[in-house]
C-alpha cells in the first residue's frame, strides 16, 4: 500500500510537470468510451424497467458504482506481478469455475445454475464472469514466457492444452456460452504469442473436425444411453433453431423470431421510449439481459445501434492501442484476451438478436442488466486502465 | 442431485490431472514454466527468441482488422434488417400486436312487393366473455347460475376453441332483459362478462311463405369448400368464414349474396399473452340489401288459408288431405304472387341451430316432409288438367277436329273390349265433342285422341310433341332452389327406365298413350308448371319466366341495388288461332257449365275465370285433387294452380283453396259456402 501511495504521488508530481496531464495516467478514449457506453447502457435498462418489473433500475445503477470500485482500485495496481503465479491463478480459477457446486455457497433461483451467494453478505454472484479475467491472466502469463515467438509445435501444444483446462471447467459447469467467450480470450492470447500460422490454422480444422464429429457423435449416444450426454438438448435445439429458424419449434424459435421482429421493426430511428411494443408488451423474452440489444435496435433504431457497435469498435481499438504501447508482453497479452473476449461477446450476443449466431446465455458487455456481468465488465476497463498507466515501466 | 455429483466429481478428477501434469511439466526442461521466479522477463528489444517490432505491429493490425471485421458484419446485417426489410419486421409486429376480430354484418330484410316485412332480424342481448373468462371458475359458476345454464355448457362456450383466441366468446344468446339488468347492476362481481348486442332472423308472420323463404343456418364445411375452389370469385364478393350464417334454402340460400352483409373488422390490441389491452380501430359491417318479393302479403296469405280450406274439406270427406300446394302467378310477367306449401315448418327453429331431431322429422315421409315446398318440387300426374294441351294436339295433328264428336258410353271400346277404359263418369256423356269433353272432363273423347294419335302415319309422338313445347318434362326456370323438372313419357323414356323389365313390358303401348293423354300414369308435372301452362293457354302461347325476386334495396338508401327484368320462358307455337278459342271456351266454360254447385262460387265473383279440375289417381291412394284457374277471361293476368294430395275430387278439394285466392284477388270471399265453418276461413 505505501509503495502504492508513493507511486501515486510520483505521478501526480508527472502531471504537474513535464509529461502533460491526464493521458498519461488514464487513457481517455478507453475511459470516454467506456463511460459512453455505461451511461447509453444505464438508459437502456432505466428503458426496460418502464414495462419489466425484474429489471430494476436502482440494482444497476448498484451494479455500475461497485464496478467503477473495482476499477480504480484495479487501474492504480500494477499486475505485472501476476505474471509469474500461474499456477496459483490456474488453482484460484478452478475453484471460482466451480464454486457454485461448493456446498453452502450455491444459489439457485428461477431455475438458474451457475450462481454463488457470499455467505454473510448475501451477496448472490455469477462467479463465472470473475473466472473470465482470471483466465485471461492464467493465459496471458504462460504465453509471454515465449516473449512473442513460439518456436517448438510441442510449447504451441502445450499452450492450447492449458487453456483447455478453464474452457472444459467452465463447460463442464454447465455453461457453454460463457466457457466460449474464455475459449475466444485464450485463442487471442495464443495467437499473439507468436505461433506459426500453420499450426494455428491446422488447429482450427481439427477442432472443426472435432466439433462435427461431437454433434454426430451425440445423437448416437444419447440414444444409447436413453439421456443427454456431451450436448444437452436445450443446446442442441438452439444450434437446429439457428440453422433452419423458420422450421424450428421450439420456445428459442419463438424467442429468435420476437428478436428478429424487435430489431428489423426499429427501423432507422426506431419507435422511441416507450413505445416499443415488441418489448414493452412481453413478446421479446429476457429484454432486458440476453436480448438487450433488440430492445435497443427497436427503440432507437438503426441509429442507436449503429452508435452502440461504434462505441464497442472505439473501445476495442483503444484497447488495441494499449495493447500495443504496453511494455511487456504480459500486460500486451493480457489486453489482447480482453479484446478477444469482448469482440467475442459482443459479437455473439448482438449476433444472436439479429440471428446471425446460435441462443446463448451470454450478457452484452456495459448494456444488460446483472451486476456481476457489470463489475467485471468495469473491471476489465480497470485493468485496461493499469496496464495503460504501468506500460512503460517495471515495477 | 446426480448431476451434480458427477459434476464435483469430474471437478477433483480434473483438479488432479491439473497436479499430475503440473508435477510432469515442471521436470520438463523445455522453456514452458509455470512460474518463473521473477516474472515475467524483461522485454529484449532485439535478439533470437524476440519478436521483431514490425512483427508485433502486424498481429496487432490483424487482431484489430479482426475485431473491426466482427462489428463491421454485424452492421451490415443490421442495415439488411432495419433498413431493408424494416417494413416486413414493423407489418410483423403490428400483427404481433393486434388482434382482428370481426363482427357480424345484419343481414337484409325480405319484404313482400308493398314493403312488408317477411323476414327481419330482432336485436338481442347475448352474455358473452373473452376466453380468459376460463380461469375464473367462481365467477362462471356464479354467471352459470344466474343464466340458468350448466356450468359445463357455459364452461365450454367460452372455451370455444373453434373461435379466435381474442374474439368474444357467445355464452348465452337472446338473454331476457331482467337477467341482463341483474348481470349490468352487478357489474363487479361478474368481472370480463359483457353483454353485446346481436341479431337474430325474425319471422312476424310464422310460418308464412316458409317454404318460399327458406331458412338460415351455420355454413357448411361443404359451402366452405366450394368457395375455396370457385376461382371467378371478384376482390368485392363476400369471403365466409367458419361459423358464418348463411341462407340454406328458399329466398334466403338464392339470394344468399344480396342478403349477406360484409363484416365489419375490429382491431384490438394484445400482450404477449394475448390478453386484450386497447382497442386500434374498427370498420363498420356493412348490412345485406333488403329484398322485395313479387309477393303479396294478401294472397299469399289467401294461398295459406286455401290450403287449409281445402285440406280439411278433403279430411271432411273422410280423404287423407295431408299435404298440399298452391301457387298464384301474374301471366302478363311471370311474379308469383304467392306460393304455399303444406305441411309448414317453422323457420325459428333454424335459428341458433335446429336439433338432429327436429331436422329428421322435417325430411321425414312419415311427417310428409314439411321442408319440400311442394309447388315447385313436388311432382304429380297433371290429371285432366292436362287436356287442353291434348285437344290442342289433337287438333294440330289433325286426329280430331274441332267438329269430331264421340259416343261417350262410360267405358271406352276404341282398342276392343277387352282393353276397354272408364271414362270418370260411369254413366257417360252422350255425344260430345272437344270443347265440351273440356267442360265436362270427359275421357272418352281423349282417349279417341290418343287413338287417332295411336294409329296416326306419322307423328305419333305429336301429343308429347305439344306438351313438351308448352314447358312440361322441364323446369321452369323459377329464382328458387330446389325445383324439379317433371316428367313427359314417351317410347325412349319407358325402354330406358324400366331397365331391369322384359323388353315387352317396356315397349311403348297404347295402354301408355291412353293414360297420358288424360294425364294420368307416368306424366309428372309440378303445381307452378301447370301455372305456367295455364299462362300460357291465356297469353296466347307466351310464358314468362316465374320469379319471386322484385328488386334488392339497399339498406343505406341507395335505391334499387338490384331489380328483376322479366324474361321470356317460351312462346309455344299455336297451330290455328280457332284452336286456342276453343279450349279458352272450353276452359271458360268449365267453372260455369259444368254443374251448379261449381258454378256457385264463381257467379259471385265479379270477373269472369277459365279453370279445370283434375283428379289423378294413384291406386292405393286416394285422388290427388288439381284446380287451375286464370282469370279474368277476357284480359287474363292471375293464374292459380292448387293441388291437395290425397285430397278426393279437384273440385272439391283444389277449388275452393283456389277460389280462396281469388276471392282475396278481387275483394270477393266465397259466400256460397253456408252453415259450414268453412265460410269462416
Amino acid at each position: 500500500m505505501s509503495s502504492n501511495a508513493s507511486s501515486l504521488k510520483r505521478v501526480n508530481k508527472q502531471r504537474s510537470s513535464v509529461r502533460g496531464g491526464i493521458s498519461q495516467q488514464v487513457n481517455v478514449t478507453v475511459l470516454l468510451a467506456t463511460a459512453a457506453l455505461i451511461a447509453y447502457g444505464s438508459l437502456i435498462i432505466w428503458t426496460a424497467s418502464l414495462s419489466i418489473a425484474e429489471a430494476s433500475f436502482p440494482r444497476h445503477l448498484l451494479g455500475i458504482g461497485l464496478g467503477l470500485v473495482l476499477a480504480v482500485l484495479l487501474a492504480r495496481t500494477d499486475l505485472r506481478g501476476l505474471a509469474g503465479m500461474s499456477t496459483v491463478l490456474l488453482a484460484i480459477d478452478i475453484l471460482v469455475i466451480f464454486s457454485p457446486y461448493i456446498p453452502g455457497l450455491s444459489y439457485n433461483a428461477k431455475g438458474m445454475t451457475g450462481w454463488m451467494k457470499l455467505p454473510g453478505i448475501g451477496l448472490t454472484f455469477q462467479p463465472v464472469e470473475l473466472a473470465k479475467i482470471i483466465t485471461a491472466f492464467f493465459m496471458a502469463g504462460l504465453g509471454a514466457q515465449y516473449n512473442g515467438r513460439i518456436d517448438s509445435v510441442r510449447e504451441y501444444a502445450k499452450l492450447c492444452g492449458m487453456l483447455a483446462i478453464p474452457f472444459c471447467s467452465v463447460v463442464l459447469a454447465g455453461d457453454l456460452g460463457s466457457g466460449l467467450v474464455v475459449f475466444m480470450g485464450g485463442v487471442v492470447i495464443i495467437c499473439m504469442s507468436g505461433p506459426r500460422k500453420e499450426w494455428v490454422l491446422a488447429t482450427i480444422a481439427m477442432l472443426i473436425g472435432l466439433v462435427s464429429l461431437l454433434l454426430a457423435a451425440d445423437s448416437v449416444l444419447d440414444g444409447l444411453l436413453g439421456h443427454d450426454v456431451l450436448i444437452k438438448q436445450y443446446q442442441m435445439n438452439r444450434l437446429l433453431v439457428f440453422i433452419d429458424p423458420e422450421n424450428a419449434n421450439s420456445d428459442d424459435a419463438y424467442n429468435l423470431m420476437q428478436s428478429l421482429i424487435a430489431v428489423g421493426s426499429g427501423g432507422f430511428f426506431g419507435k422511441g421510449i416507450g413505445h416499443a411494443t415488441q418489448s414493452g408488451s412481453g413478446f421479446l423474452p429476457e429484454a432486458h439481459t440476453d436480448f438487450v440489444f433488440a430492445l435497443l435496435s427497436e427503440t432507437f433504431g438503426f441509429l442507436g445501434a449503429f452508435l452502440l457497435i461504434a462505441l464497442y469498435a472505439v473501445l476495442i481499438l483503444a484497447t488495441i492501442r494499449v495493447a500495443y504501447k504496453a511494455d511487456s508482453p504480459f500486460q500486451r497479452l493480457v489486453c489482447a484476451g480482453i479484446v478477444g473476449m469482448w469482440t467475442f461477446q459482443i459479437f455473439e450476443n448482438i449476433g444472436m438478436c439479429i440471428g446471425l449466431m446460435p441462443i446463448t446465455g451470454i450478457p452484452l458487455p456495459f448494456i444488460s442488466f446483472g451486476s456481476s456481468s457489470m463489475m467485471m465488465q468495469c473491471a476489465t476497463v480497470g485493468i485496461v486502465q493499469s496496464v495503460w498507466r504501468h506500460r512503460a515501466k517495471s515495477s | 442431485m446426480d448431476a451434480k455429483l458427477i459434476v464435483i466429481i469430474a471437478g477433483a478428477i480434473l483438479m488432479l490431472a491439473i497436479l499430475i501434469s503440473l508435477f510432469v511439466l515442471r521436470s520438463y526442461s523445455g522453456r514452458f514454466t509455470f512460474d518463473t521466479v521473477t516474472g515475467t522477463r524483461p522485454k529484449a528489444s532485439e535478439g533470437e527468441g524476440n519478436t521483431s517490432g514490425s512483427q508485433l505491429k502486424g498481429r496487432f493490425q490483424i487482431l484489430s482488422f479482426a475485431a473491426g471485421a466482427s462489428l463491421v458484419a454485424l452492421i451490415a446485417k443490421l442495415w439488411s434488417m432495419q433498413m431493408v426489410s424494416s417494413d416486413h419486421y414493423e407489418t410483423l409486429s403490428e400483427e404481433n400486436r393486434t388482434r382482428t376480430v370481426t363482427t357480424a354484418a345484419p343481414r337484409g330484410r325480405i319484404l313482400d312487393r308493398d314493403g312488408v316485412e317477411l323476414v327481419t332480424n330482432r336485436a338481442t342481448l347475448n352474455v358473452s366473455s373473452y376466453r380468459s373468462l376460463a380461469d375464473d371458475t367462481v365467477t362462471v359458476r356464479h354467471l352459470a347460475n344466474v343464466l340458468g345454464l350448466p356450468y359445463i355448457a357455459v364452461m365450454r362456450s367460452i372455451q370455444d376453441y373453434s373461435q379466435s383466441a381474442q374474439s368474444l366468446h357467445a355464452i348465452a344468446s337472446d338473454v331476457r332483459r331482467s337477467t341482463v339488468a341483474y348481470i349490468q347492476e352487478h357489474a363487479a362481481e361478474f368481472p370480463g362478462v359483457n353483454v353485446v348486442e346481436g341479431s337474430e332472423r325474425s319471422y312476424p308472420y310464422g310460418t308464412l311463405a316458409c317454404h318460399l323463404l327458406g331458412y338460415t343456418g351455420t355454413i357448411t364445411q361443404e359451402q366452405l369448400d366450394k368457395q375455396k375452389k370457385d376461382s371467378s370469385k371478384s376482390a368485392g364478393d363476400i369471403t365466409y368464414e367458419s361459423g358464418d350464417i348463411v341462407g340454406q334454402a328458399g329466398v334466403e340460400g338464392r339470394y344468399e349474396s344480396l342478403l349477406q352483409g360484409i363484416r365489419g373488422e375490429q382491431t384490438v390490441r394484445v400482450d404477449s399473452a394475448g390478453t386484450v389491452v386497447g382497442q386500434a380501430g374498427s370498420v363498420d359491417p356493412r348490412p345485406g340489401s333488403d329484398i322485395k318479393l313479387t309477393i303479396s302479403l294478401k294472397i299469399q296469405q289467401a294461398c295459406e288459408e286455401g290450403l287449409k280450406i281445402g285440406m280439411e274439406r278433403a279430411q271432411g270427406t273422410a280423404r287423407a288431405g295431408d299435404a298440399a300446394a298452391i301457387v298464384c302467378l301474374d301471366c302478363t310477367n311471370g311474379e308469383i304472387l304467392g306460393m304455399a306449401s303444406a305441411p309448414t315448418f317453422d323457420p325459428s327453429a333454424f335459428v341458433g341451430g335446429i336439433s338432429s331431431d327436429d331436422w329428421d322429422k322435417l325430411n321425414s315421409e312419415e311427417h310428409r316432409t314439411p321442408l319440400v315446398n311442394r309447388a315447385i318440387g313436388g311432382q304429380y300426374m297433371s290429371a285432366s288438367t292436362i287436356k287442353p294441351l291434348s285437344s290442342l294436339a289433337g287438333m294440330e295433328f289433325g286426329v280430331y277436329s274441332a267438329s269430331q264428336t264421340t259416343n261417350c258410353t262410360g267405358f271406352w271400346t276404341g282398342f276392343g273390349k277387352s282393353s276397354g277404359k272408364w271414362c270418370w263418369n260411369h254413366s257417360g256423356h252422350g255425344t260430345i265433342n272437344l270443347r265440351n269433353g273440356i267442360v265436362y272432363s270427359c275421357d272418352s273423347v281423349f282417349y279417341d285422341v290418343a287413338k287417332g294419335f295411336w294409329n296416326a302415319k306419322s307423328d305419333n309422338d305429336g301429343l308429347q310433341q305439344v306438351f313438351r313445347r308448352h314447358g312440361l318434362g322441364e323446369a321452369t326456370g323459377v329464382d328458387l332452389p330446389s325445383e324439379e323438372p317433371g316428367r313427359v313419357p314417351d317410347k325412349d323414356w319407358k325402354e330406358s327406365y324400366f331397365k331391369d323389365w322384359t323388353d315387352d313390358q317396356r315397349s311403348w303401348n297404347a295402354g301408355d298413350l291412353l293414360n297420358i293423354v288424360i294425364g294420368q300414369g307416368d306424366i309428372l308435372v309440378t303445381p307452378i308448371q301447370m301455372a305456367c301452362v295455364y299462362a300460357g293457354i291465356a297469353n296466347g302461347g307466351t310464358q314468362y319466366v316465374p320469379h319471386v325476386f322484385l328488386s334488392a334495396v339497399a339498406r343505406d338508401g341507395e335505391g334499387d341495388a338490384a331489380t328483376y327484368q322479366k324474361k321470356e320462358r317460351l312462346t309455344a307455337k299455336i297451330h290455328a288461332k280457332a284452336d286456342l278459342e276453343l279450349i279458352r271456351d272450353g276452359l271458360h266454360g268449365m267453372p260455369y257449365e259444368e254443374s251448379a254447385s261449381v258454378a256457385a262460387h264463381f257467379n259471385n265473383l265479379p270477373v269472369s275465370v277459365a279453370a279445370k279440375t283434375g283428379t289423378g289417381e294413384k291406386s292405393g291412394e286416394d285422388e290427388y285433387g288439381w284446380f287451375v284457374a286464370y282469370a279474368p277471361f277476357d284480359k287474363p293476368q292471375y293464374v292459380v294452380a292448387c293441388i291437395i294430395e290425397r285430397g278426393g275430387f279437384g273440385a272439391e278439394c283444389a277449388m275452393p283453396a283456389v277460389r280462396n285466392v281469388l276471392g282475396a284477388i278481387y275483394d270477393s270471399p266465397d259466400t256460397s259456402y253456408s252453415g259450414t265453418s268453412d265460410q269462416t276461413m
